[in-house]
C-alpha cells in the first residue's frame, strides 16, 4: 500500500534527512516536524496516516505528546527511544504508543513495525481475531487453537494471554497490559503469574520452547506475538 | 514480683535463659575449693585432669604449684605443662603464669592453681583471677583451686575467726558465676594429722600463723564456712532449674536488700555484712550513697573511701546507686520503696551526741517513717575509728598561715600597747578579736582558732594584772579572758568555715566555669581536628598531666592527639588503651588492668558507640586536687566523647554529599555521551540500512545526500571523541603544550574554515588587527580551543545574527575574542559554563552539547599560560563574548626560526 503519509517527529535534522529518503524508497510520503507542538499541529491538520515520534523533544516531552495525541486520534504512533530508557519506553507504550524502535536501528525494523500498525489501522482499531504462523493457528472467534492441525488444550488463563497478543499480533504488548486485560488491575505487579504462564504457553505453542520463534521477549516491556 | 508473675505463665523465664545462652559461648570455670591449705585440692584436680586427659580432652597445666610434693608432682607426668614466665621484680625471679602462651596455645582446658594469687606489677591483670576470667571469655575452661578465707566477703569473718588477716581475696561473684565448684574436704583432725607428717606445705608467712591457724575450731569453722557456701550455691542451681524450667515456686525468697553506704571507715564492714545477708536471704541488692546537696565529700579521703566502698559493694554483687536529697531519711525510703526493697541495713550513724539526744540519727528517722521494711543496724566491734584528722596543708601554705597567725597577733599586741597608751580602754579583747577574724577570713578555719589561742595567751601577757606574767590576779579578769577564748574561737571557727566554704565554691565555679568554656569552644567546632586539639588542651588543663587521644583507625587504635605532642605510646599502654576501648571500661594507671603504666585510659563512650580512648596522667589518688578533678573530668570526657561523634557525624555527611555530588555528575555525563554517541550513530546506521534496503530504488540525489549525512555525522562523532580525550588529556595532570612558535592570524583562519565546513549554516566575520605578534603555544590546541568556541556561538547564537572573531594586541598580551548574538548568559552562570559538565539550555530549549568545550578549553588555554573568560551581554544586551589572552612571545623571533 503506498502512499501512505508518515509524519517524522525528530528535532535532529540528520535522522529526518535520512528518514525521508528510506520511507520515499518504501513508497510513503512523509511530513516533517521538529518539534512536540510542530507535531499535534501536524497531526491535527494533516492526518498522517502513521507517526514515528523521537520521545526526547526539545520543547516538550514526547510522552505528554502522545497523552495529547490519544485523546482524541488513534493514529498509530510508533516511539523511537534509546535503548536504556526502559521506564520511558514503558511508559509511552502504556500511553498508547503502538510500538517502539531502539536507537540506533536500521531502517527495515523501523519499517517492518510501521506496516504492522498500518495493517492494524486498516483492521479497524488493530482487532485480529485469525493468526497463522509457523504451524499455530488461533481463531479468536471460535475459540480455537491448533498446531499442524491438531487442535491445543490450553487452560482458560493460557488462552487468554494469547489471545490478547493474538489481538496484538505484531506489536509489543507490555507486562501492565497483558496483566491487566488477563488478571485484571489489581494484579499488574504480579509480574511472576506472567512468567510462569507465558512459560507454560510457550510449552505448548511453541516447537522449541527453549528458542522460541513465535512468542518474543521484549526485555523490560514486554511480549511480542511474531507475524510471519 | 515481676518474675513470679512471668512464672505463673509457666514459661521459662527469658533472663534466666539468656543467663544460659552467655554461658554457651563462654568457657567453664570449676573452681576447688578447700576450708585451709593442704586439704588436697591441687591433688583432686590434678587427678581429675589425668582422667580428663585420658578421655581425649585437650587438657594443658597453666600453673601448678607442687610445693615439693611427690605425690603432687607424679600427677603432673604425662600432663601438657605451659612454660612460665619469668618476670624480674626487685631483684627476683619470678616464675608466673603466661595467660599469652595459654591463649595462645588455646586448649580446651586450662589448669590454673592458686585463684587468690597476686600478680607481679607490671602484669596485664594485678589478679590471678582477672587471668582466669580473660581465658574463660576466650572461650577456654578453667579448672582452679581456692580456700575459702579468700573469698572477699568472708574475710573479716575468717580474720575474726582465725585472727589472720587475709591479704589476697576473690571477689564473691567469681565464686558464685562458676559453673562448677568441687569442695574438697577432708575432717580437721587429718587435716591437722596431715601437717604434722609435714605434708602440708606452708609459705613463710603463714607459717608464723600457723600455729595460731591449724587448731581444730579454726579449722571446723572454715570447714563449715566453705560447705555451707557450697550449699548455699546448690540451692541456687535449684533455684535457677526451677526458673530455666518454669516450675512454679516457691523458690524466690523476694526479698531485696538496700545498704546505705557512707564515705566512712565503717562502710567496708556495713557492706560485707549486707553481701552475706543478701546472699543469705538469696536477694539481689543495692548499695545506696545518699548525700545532702551541699555536704558532698570534699576532701579526697572521703572521696576515695567512698568509691572504695561502692567499688567493693560491686564486687560482692550488689547494684550501686547515688542519692542526692534535702531530707535523707525520706528520700532513702522513698527510693527503697520504688525499688521494692524489702530489707534495709544501716551502719551506726556517726551522728554528734547533740543529734542523737534529740533522736534525730539517720537510722532513728529511718525507723520512725519506715513502715513495712526490715531494717537492720549493724554496729562494728571495735569503736568507730575517730574521724580522721583533716589533712594538713601543704608545708609551705601552713608556714605563711603560722607566719600570718603571729604576725597578727603581734599587730594586735602592737595596736594593743599604742592604745593604753593614750586612752585606758578596759577592754582591750575587741582587738584581738579582730586579729582572729583576720586570719579566719585570709587563711582559714586552724590559723583561726591559732589565732585564738595565741590571742589568748598574748592578752593575758601583755594586758591583763599582773602585767608581763600569765598569771592573773583578779577572778573577774579570768573569767573575761575565758569568755574571750570562747567567743574568739567560735568566732575564728565560724568565720573560717564561712571562708573555707567560699573557697569550696569557688573552685566548684570555677571548675563549671571550664566546664561552661568547653562546651562552649566544642559547640563551635565542627571539624574533628578542632575537637580533639581543645578536648586534649582541656583535660590537660584539668589533670594537669599528659594526655593522649585515641580513636580507631584501619581496625586498630590510633593516637591522634596528645598534650603535650609525644609521637607514640609504648606496647603496654597501646595495650590498655584497647583494653579500654574494646571493654569500654577504664585501664591503665589506677585501674584493676595494667595499673603500673604512667597513663589512665577511658573509653570515650555515646550512646551510638565508643568512639576513642583517652588517655591521661591524673593526679596521685592522694592529691588534694584529686576529688575536683575526677567530678570535672566525667563530665569533660562525655562531652568530649560526644563532640567527637558530632564531628564524625558531620565527616560522614560531607563524605556522603560529595557521593551524592559525584554520582550527579556520573548521570550529566552518562546522559551527555548517550546522546551525543547516539544521535550520529542513529543516523549512520539509518542512512547505511536504507542504502543497503532500498539501493537503486532510492534516487541518485538521495543515496549522495545519505552518504553526506553520513560522512558529516562520522565527523560529528569524531569529534566528540577527540573532545573527550582532550578532556582525558586535561584531566591526568598537567598538559604538554607544545612550545612553539604560533601565528595566531594562520590558526583563526584555520579553525573559521573548518567552522565553516562544519556548519554551514553559520555566518563567521573575522575580524585581525594588523602586525599580529607571534605567540608560544601549539596551534593544533588553540586551533581546537577556537573551533569549540564557534561551535557554541552556533549552538547558542541566533545563526542568522553570526559570529565575529576578532582579534588585537594590547600591550603584552593577545587578546582573542569570540562574540555571538545569542540571548547571553546571565551573570551567575559567567564563570559556571567552565566548569566539566555544566550546559546551558540551548535556544530551542534543549541542552546539545556535552558540558565539556568551555571546560577543554580552560584546560588548554591555561597550559598556554594564558587565560579565558565570558562576558555578556557582549553589545546591546545581547550576545556573548568569550574572551581568550596569550601572552606575548619574549623579544624577536630568532633568525634561525626564519625560514
Amino acid at each position: 500500500m503506498s502512499g501512505e503519509r508518515i509524519l517524522i517527529v525528530d528535532d535532529e535534522p540528520q535522522i529526518q534527512r535520512f528518514l525521508k529518503h528510506a520511507l520515499h524508497a518504501a513508497g510513503y510520503e512523509t511530513i516533517e516536524a521538529l518539534g512536540g507542538a510542530e507535531a499535534l499541529q501536524a497531526i491535527a491538520t494533516a492526518a498522517p496516516d502513521a507517526v514515528v515520534l523521537d520521545l526526547g523533544l526539545p520543547d516538550m516531552d514526547g510522552k505528554d505528546v502522545l497523552r495529547q495525541v490519544r485523546a482524541w486520534s488513534q493514529v498509530p504512533i510508533i516511539v523511537l527511544s534509546a535503548r536504556d530508557r526502559e521506564a520511558e519506553k514503558i511508559a509511552a507504550l502504556d500511553l498508547g504508543a503502538d510500538d517502539y524502535v531502539e536507537k540506533p536501528f536500521g531502517i527495515g525494523e523501523l519499517l517492518a513495525r510501521l506496516r504492522s500498525s498500518l495493517r492494524h489501522k486498516a483492521r479497524d482499531a488493530g482487532e485480529a481475531t485469525q493468526f497463522e504462523n509457523g504451524g499455530l493457528a488461533v481463531d479468536t472467534l471460535k475459540r480455537l487453537v491448533s498446531r499442524d492441525g491438531v487442535p491445543l488444550r490450553l487452560t482458560p488463563r493460557e488462552y487468554d494471554l494469547l489471545a490478547v497478543l493474538v489481538r496484538h499480533v505484531g506489536r509489543v504488548v507490555t507486562h501492565r497490559q497483558l496483566l491487566t486485560s488477563v488478571w485484571g488491575p489489581a494484579h499488574v505487579d504480579d509480574m511472576q503469574y506472567l512468567r510462569v504462564f507465558i512459560g507454560q504457553l510457550r510449552g505448548k505453542i511453541e516447537r522449541d520452547p527453549n528458542e522460541p520463534k513465535l512468542l518474543r521477549t521484549e526485555p523490560g516491556v514486554g511480549y511480542r506475538l511474531l507475524e510471519n | 514480683m515481676g518474675k513470679i508473675d512471668q512464672a505463673s505463665d509457666k514459661r521459662p523465664d527469658p533472663d534466666a535463659l539468656l543467663a544460659l545462652a552467655g554461658q554457651d559461648r563462654r568457657g567453664k570455670l570449676t573452681v576447688f575449693l578447700g576450708a585451709a591449705p593442704g586439704v588436697g585440692k591441687t591433688y583432686a584436680m590434678l587427678a581429675r585432669a589425668r582422667q580428663a586427659r585420658h578421655e581425649g580432652i585437650d587438657v594443658v597445666v597453666g600453673l601448678v604449684e607442687t610445693h615439693g610434693r611427690t605425690e603432687t608432682a607424679a600427677l603432673l607426668k604425662g600432663l601438657d605443662v605451659l612454660p612460665r614466665l619469668e618476670v624480674d621484680y626487685r631483684g627476683h625471679k619470678l616464675r608466673e603464669f603466661d595467660i599469652d602462651a595459654a591463649l595462645a596455645r588455646k586448649p580446651r582446658l586450662v589448669i590454673v592453681d592458686e585463684l587468690a594469687h597476686t600478680n607481679p606489677p607490671d602484669s596485664r591483670h594485678p589478679k590471678r583471677y582477672q587471668d582466669v576470667a580473660e581465658l574463660i571469655d576466650a572461650g577456654i575452661d578453667v579448672w582452679t583451686a581456692l580456700n575459702i578465707q579468700h573469698i572477699e566477703s568472708l574475710s573479716d569473718v575468717v580474720a575474726s575467726i582465725t585472727g589472720v588477716t587475709v591479704q589476697e581475696s576473690v571477689p564473691d561473684a567469681v565464686l558464685s558465676n562458676a559453673d562448677e565448684v568441687v569442695v574438697v574436704d577432708i575432717t580437721p583432725t587429718e587435716l591437722i594429722k596431715r601437717l604434722q607428717d609435714g605434708k602440708v606445705y606452708l609459705p613463710d608467712n603463714a607459717a608464723r600463723a600457723a600455729e595460731g591457724f591449724f587448731k581444730p575450731g579454726n579449722l571446723t569453722a572454715l570447714r563449715e564456712l566453705a560447705l555451707r557456701r557450697t550449699a548455699d550455691r546448690v540451692d541456687d542451681q535449684m533455684v535457677d532449674f526451677l526458673r530455666q524450667n518454669a516450675i512454679e515456686g516457691p523458690w524466690a525468697s523476694g526479698e531485696r536488700l538496700l545498704v546505705c553506704v557512707s564515705a566512712n571507715a565503717h562502710a567496708a564492714a556495713v557492706i560485707r555484712s549486707a553481701a552475706r545477708l543478701a546472699s543469705g536471704l538469696n536477694a539481689r541488692w543495692i548499695a545506696l550513697h545518699a548525700e545532702r546537696p551541699g555536704h558532698e565529700p570534699a576532701s579526697p579521703e572521703t572521696v576515695q573511701q567512698l568509691a572504695a566502698a561502692l567499688h567493693l559493694a560491686e564486687r560482692l554483687g550488689a547494684e550501686t546507686r547515688r542519692l542526692s536529697a534535702k531530707d535523707l531519711p525520706r528520700e532513702i525510703l522513698r527510693f527503697a520503696r520504688s525499688e521494692n526493697v524489702t530489707q534495709l541495713v544501716l551502719g551506726r550513724s556517726r551522728a554528734g551526741w547533740w543529734r542523737r539526744l534529740r533522736g534525730r540519727s539517720l537510722p532513728d528517722e529511718i525507723i520512725r517513717q519506715g513502715m513495712d521494711i526490715g531494717i537492720h543496724i549493724v554496729t562494728t566491734d571495735e569503736e568507730p575509728a575517730p574521724p580522721r584528722r583533716r589533712r594538713l596543708p601543704k608545708p609551705a601554705y601552713l608556714g605563711t598561715a603560722a607566719i600570718a597567725t603571729l604576725a597578727s597577733v603581734a599587730c594586735a599586741i602592737g595596736v594593743g600597747l599604742s592604745i593604753s597608751e593614750f586612752v585606758a580602754l578596759p577592754n582591750l579583747s575587741m582587738v584581738f578579736l579582730t586579729a582572729v577574724l583576720f586570719s579566719a577570713l585570709t587563711y582559714g578555719v586552724w590559723p583561726a582558732i591559732g589565732t585564738a589561742l595565741l590571742s589568748f595567751l598574748a592578752y593575758n601577757f601583755f594586758f591583763i594584772a599582773p602585767v608581763n606574767t600569765l598569771t592573773i590576779a583578779e577572778p573577774h579578769e579570768l573569767f573575761a579572758l575565758m569568755i574571750f577564748l570562747i567567743v574568739a574561737v567560735f568566732t575564728g571557727g565560724l568565720a573560717g568555715r564561712v571562708r573555707d566554704q567560699a573557697e569550696a565554691t569557688r573552685l566548684r565555679v570555677r571548675t563549671i566555669q571550664s566546664l561552661y568554656e568547653f562546651s562552649r569552644k566544642l559547640s563551635g567546632t565542627a571539624k574533628l581536628d578542632d575537637v580533639l586539639w581543645a578536648a586534649s588542651a582541656h583535660i590537660h588543663e584539668t589533670v594537669g598531666g599528659a594526655v593522649a587521644l585515641l580513636m580507631p583507625r584501619d581496625g586498630d587504635l590510633a593516637l591522634v592527639m596528645a598534650w603535650p605532642p609525644e609521637d607514640t605510646l609504648g606496647t603496654s599502654e597501646m595495650t590498655a588503651a584497647r583494653w579500654a576501648y574494646e571493654k569500654g571500661e577504664p585501664a591503665g594507671a589506677g585501674t584493676g588492668t595494667l595499673p603500673n603504666i604512667r597513663l589512665q585510659f577511658r573509653p570515650l563512650l555515646t550512646p551510638r558507640a565508643t568512639v576513642g580512648v583517652c588517655g591521661m596522667a591524673l593526679p596521685p589518688a592522694g592529691d588534694v586536687r584529686a576529688a575536683e578533678t575526677e567530678r570535672a573530668l566525667s563530665a569533660i570526657l562525655n562531652q568530649t566523647a560526644t563532640a567527637i561523634d558530632r564531628a564524625l557525624l558531620v565527616v560522614e555527611t560531607a563524605r556522603a554529599d560529595a557521593l551524592e555530588q559525584s554520582e550527579k555528575l556520573r548521570t550529566a555525563l552518562l546522559s551527555s555521551i548517550s546522546h551525543d554517541l547516539r544521535t550520529p550513530l542513529a543516523t549512520i546506521t539509518g542512512a547505511v540500512t536504507s542504502l543497503r534496503t532500498f539501493g537503486p530504488e532510492l534516487g541518485e540525489a538521495s543515496r549522495s545526500d545519505l552518504l553526506q549525512s553520513i560522512d558529516e555525522e562520522a565527523a560529528r562523532l569524531s569529534r566528540f571523541v577527540s573532545n573527550l580525550l582532550d578532556m582525558t588529556r586535561i584531566e591526568a595532570g598537567p598538559l604538554d603544550a607544545t612550545r612553539d612558535w604560533v601565528d595566531i592570524a594562520d590558526t583563526i583562519r584555520t579553525a573559521v574554515a573548518r567552522a565553516r565546513d562544519a556548519f554551514p549554516g553559520q555566518a563567521i566575520t573575522v575580524s585581525l588587527a594588523p602586525d599580529l605578534p607571534l605567540v608560544r603555544g601549539d596551534s593544533t590546541l588553540l586551533g581546537q580551543v577556537l573551533f569549540n568556541l564557534l561551535d557554541n556561538a552556533q549552538k547558542y547564537g541566533d545563526s542568522s545574527a553570526g559570529t565575529v572573531v576578532f582579534a588585537r594586541k594590547d600591550r603584552d598580551w593577545l587578546v582573542i575574542s569570540v562574540t555571538d548574538q545569542g540571548r547571553g548568559i546571565a551573570e551567575a552562570d559567567l564563570e559556571r559554563v567552565f566548569d566539566k559538565f555544566h550546559r546551558l539550555a540551548a535556544a530551542d530549549g534543549r541542552a546539545p552539547g556535552t558540558g565539556l568545550g568551555l571546560s577543554i578549553c580552560r584546560g588548554l588555554i591555561e597550559a598556554m599560560d594564558g587565560t579565558i573568560h565570558a562576558e555578556s551581554p557582549a553589545a546591546r544586551r545581547r550576545g556573548t563574548r568569550i574572551v581568550i589572552r596569550l601572552p606575548v612571545a619574549d623579544g624577536t623571533v630568532p633568525v634561525e626560526a626564519m625560514p
